[in-house]
């Protein structure tokens, strides 16, 4: 995925200059080989103006290597933080991919910029492939996509199965309130036995696994307790004041849903920053190497056309003299 | 004297349990002094974008923000 994404990039300066960069010049530039022999190759001018254009990419990706870097120290701070706010949760309910459940819904949390590198792509393709797992007789599966970049690729195919696009999240700071009021929304429009959240689990700067975390609706929380198990032991729990187990069940569920959402987002976007950080490493590195070919070109042109002009003038002043 | 089906009343009222404790929240930060309370306050602001689909279509995107667009 990674290899894939440097490849990407290094294809994005090809339209600048191709593959074959030697070959790639001498395209444009008359060849010495087709000319006729004799004649001057073109000015340097061309291979120069390359050369400065490759220069301030490479400048530009180097500053935004530098802002990622920087906006990720501080959103890596909240993302660990906001661990704690689910881990309560799955202590009491447990967690349980395998439920077989009727009507799934796939959150994707995926960024609203781009230049990211792979990451969006890998939690695009867990999604379809969670959708084809969960998909079978009787048994829907909807999407529900937070971020542009998944909505574009999602919408290509499976335009169908969408249920709600939420975009501009990250125009003011990630905070719990607008997550929880996200996740209101997604609650009150959406019907499910379970919920499927697919994000960027972030582990270190170079390593951001796609996760999915899933949650259940109260009553299959209920159906699963009677089978036993974690949630089976929810019985044994005194319940105080007047409300029943079924309530407050319903309340955890939601709650559950907005913390477990909340630190969602606060990873992916800590593994945006980070795979945004290698991206512009890695197109910084290449446009370097980019670099070092056209200046390699670029002095062979030179000295060739000095080569050119001193065999002109020396074999003038022969002829005239003999 | 409490029926079998009492619900809150913020549940009858149609509200998730996340409204409700975001609500509480909000009373809460209000409680605070001034630096703080500003700060706090920030915390609050909400801005996205959704859309909801049918079938296919993107009906027109509800901004649902704390700021107003002009």
């Amino acid at each position: 995925m990674a290899m894939a994404a440097l490849r990407r990039e290094g294809r994005r300066f090809a339209p600048l200059l191709s593959p074959r960069p030697i070959a790639g010049v001498r395209s444009s530039l008359v060849s010495e080989e087709d000319a006729p022999f004799g004649t001057r190759s073109i000015s340097t001018q061309v291979v120069r103006n390359r050369m400065k254009s490759v220069r301030n990419i490479q400048k530009i990706t180097k500053a935004m290597k530098m802002v990622a870097a920087s906006k990720l120290r501080a959103i890596q701070v909240r993302a660990e933080n906001s661990r704690g706010m689910w881990q309560p949760f799955t202590a009491l309910l447990g967690d349980t991919p395998s439920v077989d459940v009727k009507k799934n819904v796939i959150v994707t949390i995926s960024s609203d910029k781009g230049l990211c590198g792979g990451i969006n792509s890998t939690s695009v393709k867990i999604s379809k492939a969670l959708h084809k797992l969960s998909s079978g007789p009787e048994k829907e599966t909807k999407y529900v996509v937070l971020g542009e970049k998944a909505k574009a690729q999602l919408v290509r195919d499976s335009k169908k199965d969408i249920l709600l696009t939420i975009s501009e999240l990250q125009k003011n700071p990630l905070n719990y309130t607008q997550v929880s009021v996200l996740a209101d929304d997604i609650l009150k429009n959406v019907e499910f036995d379970a919920l499927r959240i697919i994000f960027n689990k972030f582990h270190s700067v170079v390593s951001f696994l796609p996760t999915m975390s899933t949650i259940l609706s109260p009553e299959i929380i209920e159906r699963e307790a009677e089978a036993g198990g974690k949630l089976g032991e929810l019985d044994s729990y005194e319940i105080e004041g007047g409300e029943t187990k079924a309530e407050i069940l319903q309340n955890l569920a939601e709650f559950q849903f907005s913390c477990v959402l909340f630190n969602a987002v606060l990873e992916n976007a800590t593994s945006e920053q980070g795979a945004r950080m290698s991206a512009m490493d890695s197109s910084s590195r290449n446009a370097g190497e980019m670099l070092d070919r056209l200046t390699l070109t670029y002095n062979r042109t030179r000295q060739a056309s000095i080569t050119t002009e001193l065999i002109e003038i020396i074999s003038g002043a022969s002829a005239l003299e003999g | 004297m409490a029926s079998n089906a009492a619900v809150p009343f913020w549940r009858a009222a149609g509200m998730t349990y996340i409204t409700y404790s975001n609500i509480c929240a909000n009373l809460v930060r209000n409680c605070l002094k001034e630096p703080y309370k500003t700060e706090a306050l920030t915390r609050e602001k909400v801005h996205f974008s959704i859309a909801t689909w049918n079938d296919g279509k993107a009906e027109k995107p509800v901004l649902r923000s704390d700021t107003p667009e002009d």
